[in-house]
């Protein structure tokens, strides 16, 4: 055990974790921020992506120890006190159906379009496709993407 | 599922509370082995304004917490956002009323009550109204939530009104809006709870937290009907911040919990376990020798379970003869959100937090493992990270009670997503043995012997009952073999059941997609053995159209046909296919209807690389009749969702046992569609005045043969086997 220090959503936060434990578990375990999906525990589903600075990463494969000092947003964060174009065009589009993965296809999306600000269907495909959705929103995660990208997410 | 469509309203006021409606909703009865009995749901509106709907089914992607306010707020004359909702509880407050979410019924099962409901409310503010101002109630109307008089400009709130009209009796028969003035049903609209989802804030089981609680995993036996022997807990206990080892047994497999003060300490603690494992009898089960065997089992003659005309002297007599036998393995759910439970048992009281199709069973489970009585039991429905089924079985929340109850402190008990893959409940493996006979004139005879396993979760019939020979076909099953909609002049469906040691339990669609995969693929090699057009050949064996009554089921062949026809035209299925030097083109046809409610037919436009080394699905269009598509949206969601989930059968899914165990265990080993392998899905709603019908499960079964179809009409090579290889 020791103590960690990171910041979340521009809020300093200070731990007691082992050193391996992944962030997927500090967010949701110790500071109680549970928008942050476990799906899978090994990188494989999307459904924990949150963002370090602006690059989408894996909540579960980031250990607390990697952590210290760093700045993370998660889904809770994005789009600061309003919301973040992406968050609208999910909803526009009605993309969530059990909407359980969805944090974190909007968390991976939001980071396509920082860098990419208007991508094409295989450019999202070839990103998006690390995040699965067992209940097939695919459709509408593609068009709520154009959609961001036409109001500006990437701007 | 047939709906027996009777509601019935009753009233009660309570002072000071309001206008309370409770009102039963339409009793159920149907062949599927999940038949439970008559709903009910309440409303509320208060005299602060509030109108509060107690949803009766649980969300899981389906769209209740949308569908099921949009009927009452119809008729109610409110607006959708003025609805508050609660999530029904089990307990005394809904006794006998169905809080189950299963057979795709949950919007067309409730919708004539929650309309019902709705007018009723609506007719008594109104004569409330007109009584405070003492007017003809034909000259005040209900809008936004407020009743107004025309003639006076006078206008009270529901709220205001809610009191007096408590005391008011309710109308047997109010009447319902006229279709063509509805604001809300049959118009698109958007997930009640979406702005909660992408902000994070939507609370699922995993997301419960109570004040002290420990967060556990376990270790679970890998062997099917393997037994715990003994574990060594202090490797465990040494990490630190692991409180509690506990031996489970409530569950499916047996295991050891390890409760810590979060999930990644006693991820660590279950590593450090040491357990010892009885394999038991089934140790050498493996999956690919029961295939065989379910394939030797087609000699047996089975129970009977459709039989008209005479169909092996059809067959004996027939100019050609084609057979084939079809196999779809083993599946897991695999939804995104693995089991979970948050249990908090005290020595008088227990609460638990689950996402669960089920809360009734939950708590009558929870009542006759601890005995406690009704009123000190709470179950919360959360909302469902995927429910396909898995979630209408508790052994999740049995395990988190007895954890709770063995530590003395509130815990949630998560699996892992190997322990959700390979210790749950599985779809059933099954084989069709499929034989047609020819003449001159078509198909003369269409025999289909389906081999498989009872769903073992609702437990196993008797032996007594394995007497009666007749017990399949009263049930209707198998769903998609015994339900063959064609007109043939002479037809078979028998079943043969072979238990396997494997869990078995109810997959999105259930019975139908193995049987539908074979059926409409078997069509369609009956179509080119004959020459004939694999479409125009199953409009061919629907005429005349018209009903076909099986049982408690009534098909409409005459939908089944305008379905067809609109994918016909919808799909372009007559227009030319791509060419290229690298690839083979295809396109297949697949249909369904689902216990005679909504009919789906699916067009599917495939290419095959021509050294076979890649499938591409390019297009499937889907027509839709499901009555009147109470959200279009939804409909449409749920078009692309059962695509999905048949594609990801069709292509991927599949899971191995060997020397008694599951195999995959990850995402990476037991696929699902990703984006980019995702063809483009069109949906057509075919607008009718039918009554709605359920949609959740229905995409499902025609997208696997759609495919298959379209393989073989690419590439000339049969896809009899799931999923598809084209080696």
């Amino acid at each position: 055990m020791a103590t960690f220090t990171l910041t979340i959503n521009g809020s300093k936060h200070s731990v007691t974790a082992p050193p391996d434990m992944p962030l997927l578990w500090v967010l949701r375990d110790l500071l109680q921020m549970t928008g942050t999906k476990y799906g899978c525990g090994v990188g494989g589903c999307g459904a924990c992506t949150i963002h370090h600075g602006t690059v989408a990463v894996r909540a579960c494969q980031i250990p607390i120890s990697e952590a210290h000092g760093q700045s993370y947003t998660t889904i809770e964060g994005l789009g600061g006190a309003g919301e973040h174009p992406c968050q609208r065009a999910w909803i526009e589009e009605d993309v969530s159906q059990c909407g359980y993965c969805q944090a974190g296809m909007i968390m991976a999306a939001a980071a396509l379009l920082h860098e990419n600000p208007n991508p094409t269907d295989e450019e999202i495909d070839a990103t998006m496709s690390n995040s699965l959705c067992r209940c097939g929103t695919y459709g509408r995660v593609r068009r709520a993407i154009h959609r961001a990208a036409r109001a500006g997410a990437g701007a | 599922m047939k709906i027996t469509r009777r509601a019935f309203l009753r009233a009660s006021a309570y002072a000071g509370a309001g206008l309370t409606i409770s009102f039963r909703l339409p009793f159920s009865t149907t062949a599927a082995p999940d038949t439970v009995f008559a709903p009910n749901a309440y409303i509320r509106i208060a005299p602060d304004n509030t109108i509060t709907l107690w949803v009766t089914r649980s969300e899981m992607g389906q769209g209740v917490r949308t569908n099921l306010p949009a009927a009452l707020a119809e008729e109610l004359e409110v607006d959708l956002g003025q609805v508050r909702l609660e999530q029904a509880m089990p307990g005394s407050r809904f006794k006998g009323i169905r809080l189950r979410t299963s057979g795709s019924g949950s919007s067309s099962g409730t919708f004539l009550a929650l309309r019902k409901a709705g007018a009723a409310a609506r007719e008594m503010l109104i004569s409330a109204a007109a009584g405070t101002w003492n007017v003809d109630r034909a000259a005040c109307r209900a809008e936004h939530g407020a009743v107004a008089h025309s003639a006076s400009g006078r206008k009270l709130t529901y709220g205001e009104l809610a009191e007096r009209a408590a005391q008011l009796p309710v109308p047997a028969a109010p009447p319902l809006k006229d279709p063509k003035n509805f604001r809300l049903l049959g118009k698109p609209l958007r997930r009640a709870d979406g702005l909660a989802i992408v902000h994070g804030r939507a609370g699922y089981g995993i997301d419960a937290r109570v004040p002290g609680m420990l967060f556990a995993v376990m270790e679970r036996c890998p062997y099917l009907g393997g037994q715990l022997v003994s574990f060594d807990a202090r490797r465990a206990m040494a990490v630190p911040g692991v409180r509690h080892v506990v031996p489970i047994h409530s569950g499916i497999f047996a295991g050891v919990a390890v409760a810590a003060d979060n999930t990644w300490v006693a991820l660590k603690g279950r590593e450090a376990l040491e357990v010892k494992w009885a394999a038991g009898k089934d140790s050498d089960f493996d999956s690919d020798r029961f295939m065989e065997s379910l394939k030797s089992a087609a000699a047996q003659e089975g129970y009977s379970v459709r039989r008209e005309g005479d169909p092996e002297r059809a067959l004996a007599a027939a100019a050609q003869q084609i057979q084939a036998v079809y196999e779809y393995p083993f599946q897991a759910h695999a939804p995104l959100e693995t089991m979970n439970c948050t249990a908090d048992v005290r020595s008088d009281s227990c609460e638990i937090w689950v996402p669960t199709q089920t809360p009734e069973t939950a708590f009558n489970s929870i009542a006759k493992s601890l005995g406690l009585p009704p009123e000190k039991i709470k179950v919360h429905t959360t909302l469902l990270g995927g429910g396909f089924g898995r979630r209408l079985f508790v052994d999740y929340a049995d395990e988190a009670v007895e954890l709770s109850k063995a530590i003395g402190k509130p815990v949630q008990l998560l699996w892992t997503r190997t322990d959700d893959m390979r210790n749950g409940f599985f779809h059933p493996a099954s084989i069709e043995h499929m034989r047609a006979g020819f003449s001159a004139r078509g198909i003369e005879a269409w025999l289909h012997k389906s081999v498989g396993s009872d769903l073992s979760m609702f437990g196993l019939p008797s032996a007594e009952q394995m007497k009666d020979k007749q017990r399949y076909a009263k049930d209707e099953s198998p769903w998609g073999a015994f339900d063959t909609f064609y007109n043939f002049p002479a037809l078979k469906v028998d079943y043969v059941p072979v238990d396997s040691p494997v869990p078995t339990g109810a997959w999105r669609a259930v019975e139908y997609p193995s049987r539908v995969f074979a059926r409409e693929s078997f069509l369609d090699e009956a179509a080119h053995a004959l020459g004939k057009d694999p479409l125009q050949l199953r409009i061919d064996l629907l005429q005349p159209g018209g009903i076909l009554t099986l049982g408690e089921q009534k098909i409409d062949r005459s939908r089944m046909i305008r379905v067809l026809e609109a994918a016909r035209e919808k799909s372009g299925w007559a227009k030319p296919l791509a060419h290229s030097s690298e690839r083979f083109f295809g396109r297949g046809v697949a249909i369904n209807t689902y216990f005679g409610e909504s009919y789906v037919a699916q067009v599917a436009d495939v290419s095959v690389a021509r050294d076979f080394s890649d499938l591409r699905i390019h297009r499937i269009v889907c027509i839709v009749d499901c009555g009147l598509a109470i959200n279009p949206s939804g409909i449409e969601g749920q078009v692309e969702s059962g695509i999905t989930w048949g594609l990801s059968a069709a292509l991927h899914g599949k899971i191995d046992f060997r020397e008694g165990r599951a195999q995959q265990g990850t995402y990476s080993d037991f696929r699902v569609m990703p984006m980019n392998e995702m063809p483009a899905v069109e949906t057509y709603i075919l607008p009718n005045g039918n009554d709605p019908s359920g949609f959740g499960e229905h995409p499902v079964p025609p997208a696997a043969p759609a495919v298959a179809n379209a393989v073989f009409a690419a590439c000339g090579k049969r896809a009899r086997k799931l999923p598809i290889t084209l080696a």
